[in-house]
């Protein structure tokens, strides 16, 4: 990967710093327990990473890194719709069931993928095969497996 | 001596098949992200509750031996280890993949566990009851540091970003901490969720942050995901081979040290494999090369992690303490089965043992030909499946996948969100592989550093519990070997480079 702002790692600074405000926050957490035993670990851990993290900064402001290669452009909208159709999905999981819930997000997620014109036989046989897919991954886990799959409260 | 009439019970036609379907269904199930070893071999077991004990024996031992092989194939191919003792597989399988050579990466991922796999069952078969008493040797503190081992070594694999690697271990092992207490049943780091009560699950936290990225990368360019070349090359055996021969040293080094980590009840396959690794990469001649896509990575993990097969049933059959998570179950199944463990248990069921013992190496072997078939067909369908049905099939496996572990849709939403903390911390050099290693061996790490310290307090003396004991220091010794070696190879390797220059 890379230090992609050229002189200093202002991005890797950033994540180091938001692993120390979680170190302090796992400080704080521990105050709240009751057993010593359960403090020790965490405390421990925490103040390592937050030791680690504190090395991170300072080595990047006394001696930055040089650039690396910046990261090849990507679409931002596509990446940004492949988390929000998965999450969706997972989200309505409880009222439509897993077998729609699926569907709906392996066609969401099929239209982002798509960088092809869509032609007669894609609108035909992509969907079909999706279908297949879900299906056969619900038979294997709900069936053959036997994992109790959400059917959705609204098919109850 | 070696029950070696007991090998023609293993031979039988019945034998034969169950260790076939064995294989091929474990293999199967190993390869898709979210169904582990365990899960393949747990889902299986009321199957063998029916047959004759030695039979059910060797279809779990078959199932095991090929589910572990089968993590290979999304390490390789998706970047996402099938089961976590395929992590160190994705340092060097799939960048080879990407250039265009995962049908060789998949060829060399299948011999090296063959042989693992034989090394594995070899020391089953001859030295069982000896090396039992090596699992005895380990007390809490000795795994603490094994734990506190296996994070350094993942942190030192990036040797130029090692403080990234240990930040990383030590979130994921704060990761692990979050839910009840194992040790005291405190609620810990929840926000006050009820959903984070249960904690993170391991397995889909592996597949959030390892196979998430991969789609967020996937769906934002048209590129294809893996080079693909014109003409079909076949299993690319005698290449395979060839690399296999050349790397005989580190093929048999890979899988004593699998052997001998599957042994100690608890560290698993994935410990086995990055020590493997690590070792593989320190004894190189092309240590450059290692995570750009070099085999001898490769053969290291895969060797090691399908030895600590072999290597786990030894403690499990000798001493009854289960040395890997699928092994418990194996456990149970012989109880069922009426099947007591322990010391005589080579004496007293020697026609049981000694014939699954056999049915190991006839499923280790088997594995061969069915993986490579099934490998190049995974092979196959990953290069040519177009990417508009390439990322909703993947995704829609990791939910599938991550909810049927614990049946809990609060599970996939945090495998999906860990993808995505993932993706930004690995763009920041933040590699995932240290995070999840360190969730896998948090409570571990966690019961091993209580107990100690309890144990110290109580004794006044913390710091001859943690530094005082002779394995313990051996461990400390090599974990400071893997945090300075790369630092003082580097600097004398540029010492070497100045003296040439002059």
């Amino acid at each position: 990967m890379s230090n992609r702002s050229g002189v200093r790692d202002l991005g890797g600074m950033a994540v180091a710093a938001a692993l120390i405000v979680l170190g302090g926050f796992v400080f704080h957490d521990t105050t709240t327990y009751v057993d010593v035993d359960s403090k020790v670990f965490p405390r421990t851990v925490a103040l390592v990473m937050i030791v680690c993290c504190t090395i991170v900064i300072v080595r990047d402001l006394l001696r930055p890194a040089a650039a690396g290669e910046a990261p090849a452009p990507a679409s931002v909208p596509r990446r940004l719709g492949l988390v929000a159709a998965m999450l969706g999905s997972v989200l309505v999981m409880p009222w439509v069931g897993i077998l729609v819930s699926g569907l709906g997000a392996f066609a969401a997620l099929m239209a982002l993928a798509m960088f092809d014109p869509w032609t007669r036989f894609r609108l035909v046989v992509y969907p079909l095969v999706a279908v297949a897919m879900v299906v056969a991954f619900y038979v294997l886990f709900g069936q053959v497996l036997q994992v109790p799959l959400p059917v959705g409260s609204l098919f109850e | 001596m070696l029950g070696i009439e007991y090998l023609v019970d293993a031979l039988t036609p019945t034998h034969l098949l169950i260790a076939l379907l064995g294989v091929v269904a474990g293999t199967v199930i190993g390869a898709l992200p979210g169904l582990t070893a365990t899960m393949a071999v747990a889902v299986l077991v009321p199957f063998t509750f029916s047959m004759p004990t030695a039979s059910g024996l060797i279809m779990m031992g078959a199932i095991y031996t090929g589910a572990i092989y089968g993590g290979a194939y999304s390490a390789i191919l998706l970047n996402t280890p099938g089961t976590p003792s395929a992590i160190a597989t994705t340092f060097d399988g799939y960048p080879m993949a990407k250039r265009g050579d995962g049908d060789l990466a998949i060829t060399i991922a299948c011999i090296a566990s063959v042989v693992g796999g034989l090394v594995g069952a070899a020391f089953l078969l001859g030295l069982s009851p000896p090396l039992a008493k090596v699992a005895l040797a380990f007390g809490p503190v000795e795994y603490f540091w094994l734990a506190i081992f296996g994070l350094t070594l993942i942190a030192s694999l990036s040797e130029a970003n090692l403080v990234k690697g240990l930040a990383g271990g030590c979130l994921g092992l704060l990761l692990s901490c979050v839910g009840v207490a194992e040790v005291s049943a405190d609620i810990r780091l929840t926000f006050g969720s009820q959903t984070l009560l249960g904690g993170i699950e391991v397995v889909g936290a592996l597949i959030g942050l390892f196979c998430v990225p991969v789609l967020i990368d996937l769906v934002g360019t048209p590129e294809r995901h893996l080079k693909v070349t014109g003409e079909s090359r076949g299993f690319r055996l005698p290449e395979a081979l060839a690399i296999a021969w050349r790397g005989k040293f580190n093929l048999l080094r890979s899988s004593l040290i699998g052997t001998f980590v599957g042994i100690l009840p608890g560290a698993g396959g994935s410990i086995a494999s990055l020590v493997s690794y690590s070792e593989a990469r320190r004894a190189s001649k092309r240590t450059e090369r290692f995570g750009k896509g070099e085999p001898d990575g490769v053969q290291a993990s895969e060797s090691a992690n399908n030895a600590t097969v072999g290597g786990g049933f030894i403690p499990t059959l000798v001493l009854g303490i289960p040395g890997t998570p699928p092994d418990a179950v194996i456990l149970g199944a012989l109880l069922v089965q009426g099947v007591r463990t322990g010391p005589n248990l080579f004496t007293e069921h020697a026609a049981v043992v000694y014939t699954f013992i056999y049915g190991l190496f006839l499923a280790t072997v088997l594995m061969l030909p069915m993986g490579l078939l099934i490998g190049r067909y995974a092979y196959r369908t990953i290069v040519t499946v177009p990417k508009a049905m390439l990322v909703p099939a993947v995704a829609f496996m990791t939910i599938i996948g991550t909810y049927a572990i614990r049946n809990s849709i609060a599970d996939v939403v945090m495998m999906i969100l860990l993808g995505v903390v993932g993706w930004v911390l690995n763009r920041f050099d933040f590699s995932p592989s240290p995070i999840v290693l360190g969730l896998i061996l948090g409570s571990i790490a966690e019961r091993g550093f209580v107990q100690a310290w309890v144990l110290g307090t109580a004794t006044d003396n913390v710091a001859g519990m943690f530094f005082g004991r002779p394995i313990s220091l051996l461990i400390i010794f090599f974990i400071a070997l893997s945090l300075f070696y790369p630092l003082l190879a580097r600097r004398w390797r540029l010492k070497q480079e100045a003296m040439r220059v002059e």
